[in-house]
């Protein structure tokens, strides 16, 4: 078993919320992966059970989406919009710049397993390019100053964590 | 143009009408009907690759392209409402030129590996691409090509069932498949995955593509992109010719197309042959993949004689010389009485009713049953039983019936293809279902309500039902209140365990009811308390009046099992029958009439000293297997003809080969009461023959020929199919006083016996396809009960009940309740139907798991 | 933490204005707050309409006040709200569009960050219209932030009694609940985002049937956007005769513009409709002009899904009509800027990759063709492109135009087909000399 008792609980909660079961399956996609981090064929099968839903179509789901990757990535998630509006504003150079800090190139996951790296279609935060979300975090009018200071200050802070 | 009939009948029913005009020619059809429909009736095609004629329409590939006047984008007909006064073009150049880009399109990606796929031939893509498309490829890109799981190999193909094969590259995205299985079947092994250009079809997470339709979305797939493995690469199909027959695995008669290589004398597979009659076009697996007992090697080659304790082959004339020789001594010794004839209800009508020819007039034995499978049967005809269960029934009036409840009958396994029509019936009409069951099954997916009675306790929830009905003043019910028990619809409930409100709500549904279909299935027929059942059941037909706007009928089982009642294989059959036999033959025995139960408790006390088993296997079947046995064994003479040897041919003194229904002609009755033909498609195997040959042969050597010819013998049969008619319901309440159910603490759980999906009768196991499916019997129980008796899915459980025990794998079933559990019969190797008990009316076991 | 996105808005000069009135509050950081938002006036149109309109007067005033939808089809609000099926005994559902991820708009989210009531209330009022007792609002699985803002005012608004069970006490019922997409951005379009919420793939479904009648759970419903909706308690209290003198005759009222691309001053404005495009570009209030003081090559006005405009182009009202009568569209009102040093196979090629990205894969045109158009056109840009290339893109993106289950195939091959017509000599210059004309500047500073 993957997920927590208490995803599982929150995911029989959420099923109560809709007219109809089905409309818990993003939902309950969102919470498993807020939780593992990726979610994969067993994790299907454990929502499935969870929300009484076939796992095929809990499945069908979330391949669909792009918010519930299959690979497990590193603790931040850096993904950089790659689309128009911040693309003009140097969005295929911000991806260079942080493959080079980082050593890695897109797709990749840090060795040390903090960083993961991928570019990603509009986020809706065209008027502020560029720009990267960092997990649930936007970081927009993206400089290279502010790109140094934002990886320092995540760094520090998992180093901080990892201390805790 | 069978089409434009339809929309006739329609119409003339005073459904509202729209006229359109199509190709300048002007139409009138139904309001609501498709534009694809409505050219289809003018004869005019319109291609299509993701419409399916019973499914709802997904407008996703394309192809079906029309131009409407005074619409300036193309439009896709097969979605598309034809409207009073639309103007249709379905061949101008703007359409023409849509379908070449959308075969451009699919073909962009598409291998083009036809020399070497096996939907070559009979291959949508190509033809459309031969019809509409262009010579040349404007896509000068490399091909996508899916590679993940393939291991390099460069065929996609990926094993995603027990039988069916993906090829990801060759998939055309019409989704057919994935609708079909979810919507009409219900099921959900099989999924569209991904997005945009790089989404694929793919079975579920971590399951097997092994539904019991599964075979069908290989027949759909529009291209090879879904296979099955008897047919692959096995033949092309432009070098097959093909035979038109039924299906011999239950009682619906589906239509099937038997493919096969007269060269080769082999089938190769079998497809549907629509019938919107009866089935649809689906067929179950077991129906299309059952075509492999006839071929199987195994088959039985010849006579068989049995000297010095041991069979061996023997040509048909020694056979039939023993045969003679034996059943004149037992006559000499004993007189006529002591001969039984036990036979298949799956076989023609010809050969069973040539069968009961020999063993009446012949052998002048009265002793003749169909029924092996049921326990103790009365020796009286069973009116009421009779009644119900040859009530009028037509398959094709599920599809508008708003109150659907199946009673009584675990479907998907017992009749999947009038399973699949209810299912159509909450699509397109949202019915509204009733499951009422002992316990938990697959098809209770589309009901509105299901309902647990507890186990044994029919007769009372109908009563229950009536009281309902009567107490909420839905009916009048004049004297039937004092003729049942309990006396309230609460208590009734209370004994039945289910909620009274829900049985109210039942039976208000029958009472408001447009149009009511009633389906009662095995655990009615096959209950040693069927006439009482079956009493109550009349008694709630006559309350509501089910039968002046619907249906109610207990379903045969087997292919024929409608056929051999109206033939009388009963060892006394109803008046009507009995007289037209005897107009017919001159004659009719004065022997005492025994039943299969009978013959069998007299076999074993030595009064009933031969017997003939035609096309069935009582040991498997008969549900007390070691009386059975017993019984058999205590036989002077046994004769069995089968297609393959079983347990019940192991204990014959002459076996014979028998022909399947794939190798001779032969007429069926389904359970409409509809006689349908299964066509040659062989030569009988070996030396194997057609029931009625066998049967004529051995009439000839005892010196009686039955018929002078085949035609003969049809004309009795169609004068006794034409003269019984369904036989009103008297117009009286019956007595239903329920039982006590006896219970058994040592023995807590209640076992039922049934058929696998994927199985059906004593042979199903021979088909290897089939066997892949499902290779073994399991025992099938909840996981809150596996926990309990601390079993896990593949354990081996010991089950035990008074009269015996087996050992068998678990298997964990979310649908089923705690207190059941169930295994399927059919199967050499689990001998289930040893813990079965004649005189039971409940099966009950003790289970415990084994440790080695 | 009240709002987090550093986005330049026009809030003060909207505060002054008594025309302009979407972003009067959008810069004070305590407006999420519920009671902030009822003293600036928030709830009162709710109130009025609940306790004194009935509903298809609710419904006449917004058809009367000329509110087109702001999601992109600015399909006609009030009319819309008036294809529920009235004999229909089914519940019915409201739906607010929160899904924004058409490339170049961003304005919806600063309106739920920041100003989340503002669109709770409209959502409310729009229930009402329509005999709605459950609503949904469905945010795109990425707004993290928003959707814990909007949660929280939802919650807000259950405590203070706004929503909920008998609401201002007249037996009236309205639930909410906030639901979050998963990353696609096919689900803004009306049918591909119902499917979503019932749990199913984010395909877009064929029409007829339309949503207003068998829409979420086979149920009449609206969708409508978050900008739509947050206008509509405003014409609730002004009155559609006020609404109406806002913008031009035929497209009332005011819109918010989000601005990007190659300007001094990208941001989020609102305007009336009808303002002029230039001015919107240069003045000193909005875009300030082209960054680096470039030349300007060319405008999208409404979104990447919309025609490019050349500059000669782009004296023309931000309207509805206007725009159709220079070749584009309003769409979401995305306008993208496009300085003389960009490449415009480059911008296709980014553009349609997105759109074969965010193809559903349902019907055959858009799934297959947007793939091959990335492919042709990646080759261009990467300097294999070949004779006919060009001519073969336009016959593949005629093959798509108008051909597909929903409007993603037209949105995906209009900008093309206008970057062809537009700069077809640029398309020629790649081709010929596998190399950009304009090298597109890509650095990062
Ligand atoms: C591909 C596509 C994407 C869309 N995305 C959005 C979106 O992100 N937000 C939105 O409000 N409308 C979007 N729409 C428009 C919606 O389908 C719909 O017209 C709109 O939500 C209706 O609301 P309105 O009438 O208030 O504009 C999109 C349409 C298409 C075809
Ligand atoms: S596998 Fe066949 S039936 Fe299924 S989607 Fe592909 S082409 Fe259609
Ligand atoms: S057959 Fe009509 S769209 Fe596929």
């Amino acid at each position: 078993m993957m997920l927590s008792e208490q995803s599982i609980a929150r995911m029989k909660e959420v099923v109560t919320k809709y007219p109809s079961r089905k409309s818990a399956v993003l939902p309950a996609l969102t919470i498993a992966y807020r939780q593992i981090g990726h979610l994969d064929d067993d994790i299907y099968n454990e929502i499935s059970e969870a929300i009484e839903i076939p796992a095929v179509e809990v499945a069908e789901a979330a391949t669909f989406y792009t918010m519930f990757p299959k690979q497990p990535r590193g603790k931040y998630l850096i993904q950089v919009c790659h689309n128009i509006s911040c693309a003009l504003l140097g969005a295929d150079g911000l991806i260079t710049y942080l493959e080079q800090k980082l050593g890695i190139v897109k797709g990749e996951t840090t060795p040390d397993n903090l960083f993961t790296l991928i570019s990603v279609e509009c986020l809706g935060s065209c008027a502020t390019a560029p720009m990267m979300q960092i997990n649930n975090d936007y970081y927009e009018n993206l400089t290279r100053e502010s790109v140094d200071r934002i990886l320092k200050e995540l760094t520090e802070q998992a180093q901080a964590e990892d201390e805790a | 143009m069978a089409d434009a009939v339809e929309n006739k009948k329609n119409i003339a029913e005073g459904v509202p009408t729209v006229t359109l005009t199509i190709d300048g020619r002007e139409t009138t059809v139904p309001k609501g009907t498709t534009v694809l429909m409505a050219a289809r009736g003018l004869g005019i095609h319109i291609p299509t690759f993701c419409w399916h004629p019973k499914l709802k329409p997904m407008g996703s590939c394309r192809m079906c392209y029309v131009e409407i006047e005074k619409m300036p984008k193309l439009q896709v007909s097969c979605a598309l409402e034809a409207m009073d006064g639309m103007v249709v073009l379905t061949d101008s150049d703007l359409v023409k030129r849509g379908r070449r880009a959308i075969i451009e399109f699919i073909l962009m990606n598409h291998p083009l590996d036809c020399p070497t796929c096996d939907k070559g031939g009979e291959c949508d893509l190509q033809d459309q691409t031969f019809a509409h498309g262009v010579d040349d490829s404007r896509f000068d890109f490399q091909k996508y090509r899916f590679t993940e799981g393939t291991e390099g190999s460069t065929f996609d193909d990926l094993r995603i069932g027990p039988e069916i094969v993906l090829n990801r590259n060759r998939c055309i995205l019409c989704y057919k498949c994935v609708r079909a299985n979810k919507e009409a079947f219900g099921e959900y092994d099989l999924g569209a995955y991904e997005r945009g250009n790089i989404m694929e079809i793919h079975r579920a997470p971590g399951r097997q593509v092994d539904n019991p339709f599964s075979g069908n979305l290989v027949e759909i797939c529009p291209v090879g992109a879904l296979t099955n493995t008897d047919w692959r690469y096995k033949i092309r199909v432009w070098l097959t010719q093909t035979t038109s027959s039924i299906c011999p695995f239950s009682s619906s008669g589906v239509n099937t197309l038997l493919y096969k290589d007269d060269h080769q004398q082999k089938i190769f597979r079998t497809t549907s042959r629509p019938n919107d009659d009866i089935d649809d076009g689906w067929l179950a697996d077991v129906t299309r993949y059952g075509y492999q007992i006839a071929t199987s090697p195994d088959r039985l080659q010849t006579p068989l004689i049995k000297k010095d304790g041991q069979q061996v082959p023997a040509t048909w004339k020694e056979a039939l010389e023993i045969i003679n020789k034996r059943l004149n001594e037992i006559k000499d010794k004993k007189g006529r009485v002591c001969i039984g004839g036990i036979v298949s209800p799956s076989l023609d009508n010809a050969t069973l009713h040539s069968f009961s020819k020999l063993i009446r007039v012949t052998l002048g034995s009265n002793n003749i049953d169909y029924r092996t499978q049921y326990r103790m049967l009365p020796k009286e005809p069973e009116n009421v039983y009779d009644a119900m269960s040859a009530r009028s029934f037509k398959i094709s009036d599920i599809d508008d019936s708003d109150v659907i409840v199946a009673f009584g009958s675990d479907l998907v396994k017992e009749h999947p293809n009038e399973y699949l029509r209810i299912r159509k019936a909450c699509n397109f009409h949202s019915a509204s279902v009733y499951s009422v069951n002992p316990y938990r099954v697959k098809s209770a997916d589309v009901a509105r309500r299901e309902m647990i009675y507890k186990v044994g306790t029919e007769e009372v929830f109908l009563n229950g039902l009536c009281l309902a009905a009567i107490e909420a003043g839905m009916a009048e019910g004049g004297d039937l209140k004092e003729k049942i028990s309990p006396s309230t619809a609460a208590e009734a409930a209370a004994i039945c365990g289910v909620d009274a409100e829900h049985l109210k709500e039942l039976a208000a549904a029958m009472a408001n009811g447009r149009k009511v279909t009633f389906i009662a299935g095995e655990l009615v027929s096959r209950s040693r308390e069927r006439l009482c059942i079956s009493s109550a059941l009349a008694n709630l037909t006559r309350l509501l009046g089910l039968e002046n706007k619907g249906q109610v009928s207990i379903l045969p089982h087997y292919a024929n099992s409608f056929g051999a009642g109206k033939l009388g294989l009963l060892p006394q059959p109803p008046e009507g029958i009995r007289n037209a036999l005897t107009e017919l033959w001159g004659a009719w025995p004065e022997a005492e009439p025994l039943t299969t139960d009978g013959m069998l408790i007299n076999m074993k006390k030595e009064e009933v000293n031969g017997c003939i088993a035609l096309g069935c296997n009582p040991v498997m079947l008969y549900p007390d297997r070691e009386f059975a046995r017993e019984s058999l064994e205590k036989l002077d003479f046994l004769l069995v003809a089968d297609l393959y040897e079983t347990e019940t041919t192991g204990l014959a003194d002459v076996v014979l080969p028998l022909a399947s229904w794939a190798e001779y002609d032969g007429r069926y009755i389904n359970l409409e009461g509809r006689v349908q033909r299964a066509n040659r498609a062989l030569k009988p195997r070996f030396e194997s023959k057609p029931g009625y040959e066998i049967v004529e042969a051995i009439a000839e050597q005892i010196g009686d020929k039955l018929y002078e010819s085949s035609d003969q013998c049809e004309q009795e049969i169609s004068r006794l199919v034409e003269s019984s008619n369904v036989q009103p319901l008297p117009d009286k309440y019956f007595d239903v006083r329920p039982a006590e159910e006896e219970s058994d603490e040592e023995y807590p759980i209640a076992l039922f016996v049934g058929d696998d999906p994927h199985h059906s009768g004593h042979l199903t196991e021979k088909a290897n396809s089939l066997f892949n499916f499902c290779g073994e019997a399991y025992i099938e129980m909840s996981s809150e009960l596996a926990k309990k008796l601390d079993l896990k899915e593949g354990d081996s459980a010991r089950v035990e009940s008074k009269v015996g025990k087996i050992i068998v794998p678990v298997r964990i079933s979310t649908t089923i309740n705690n207190d059941v559990v169930f295994i399927p019969r059919n199967f050499s190797s689990t001998t289930v139907t040893a813990l079965l008990m004649r005189k039971k009316r409940t099966d009950r076991v003790k289970i415990s798991k084994v440790v080695n | 933490m009240s709002f987090y996105s550093p986005v330049r808005t026009n809030a003060a000069e909207v505060a002054k204005s008594d025309r302009l009135h979407l972003f009067k509050y959008v810069e004070d950081p305590q407006q999420a707050n519920i009671d902030t938002f009822v003293a600036h006036g928030g709830y009162v149109a709710w109130r009025k309409a609940l306790t004194s309109m009935k509903p298809d007067e609710v419904r006449e005033e917004v058809k009367n006040a000329g509110l087109r939808g702001r999601g992109g089809a600015g399909f006609p609000t009030g009319i819309k709200w008036g294809f529920i099926p009235q004999a229909s005994t089914k519940p019915r559902y409201l739906v607010c569009n929160a899904d924004e991820s058409e490339p170049g708009t961003c304005k919806d989210r600063v309106i739920m960050e920041r100003d989340p009531h503002a669109m709770l209330e409209g959502m409310a009022v729009a229930s009402f219209a329509i005999g709605c007792h459950l609503m949904f609002v469905y945010i795109r699985g990425e707004f993290g932030h928003c959707i814990d803002v909007v949660n929280r005012a939802v919650e807000e608004g259950y405590a203070q009694g706004y929503f909920g069970k008998n609401i201002f006490d007249t037996g009236y019922d309205l639930d909410v609940i906030v639901h979050s997409g998963g990353g696609a951005y096919i689900c803004g379009e009306e049918t591909a985002l119902l499917n979503s919420l019932e749990g199913h793939k984010g395909m877009s479904r064929i029409r007829p049937p339309f949503p207003a009648v068998e829409g979420l759970y086979a149920c009449p419903t609206i969708v409508n956007n978050v900008e739509s909706l947050a206008s509509v308690p405003h014409i609730i209290n002004r009155g559609s005769d006020w609404y109406k003198s806002l913008g031009t005759e035929k497209s009332c009222g005011s819109k918010i513009f989000s601005l990007s691309g190659h300007v001094k001053q990208p941001g989020n404005y609102e305007v009336e409709l009808g303002y002029n495009l230039k001015d919107f570009i240069y003045s000193p209030e909005y875009g300030g002009g082209i960054l680096g003081d470039k030349k300007l090559k060319g405008v999208i006005p409404g979104g990447s899904s919309t025609p490019f405009l050349k500059p000669e182009d782009i004296d023309v009202g931000l309207d509805y009509e206007s725009l159709t009568t220079v070749g584009s569209m309003l769409g979401s009102g995305a306008v993208i800027v496009f300085h003389e040093d960009t490449c415009i196979v480059w911008t296709i090629m980014k553009l349609i990759h997105f759109y074969r990205h965010e193809s559903c894969g349902k019907c055959t045109p858009c799934r297959e063709g947007t793939g091959w158009l990335e492919r042709m056109i990646t080759a261009i840009e990467h300097g294999r492109g070949r004779p006919g290339d060009v001519e073969k893109i336009e016959s593949v993106c005629e093959n798509i135009m108008g051909r597909t289950i929903c409007p993603l195939g037209d949105a995906a091959v209009m900008p093309i087909q206008s970057a062809i017509k537009n700069w077809r000599d640029e398309w020629q210059y790649h081709i010929d000399h596998g190399k950009c004309q304009v090298k597109t500047n890509t650095e990062f500073v």
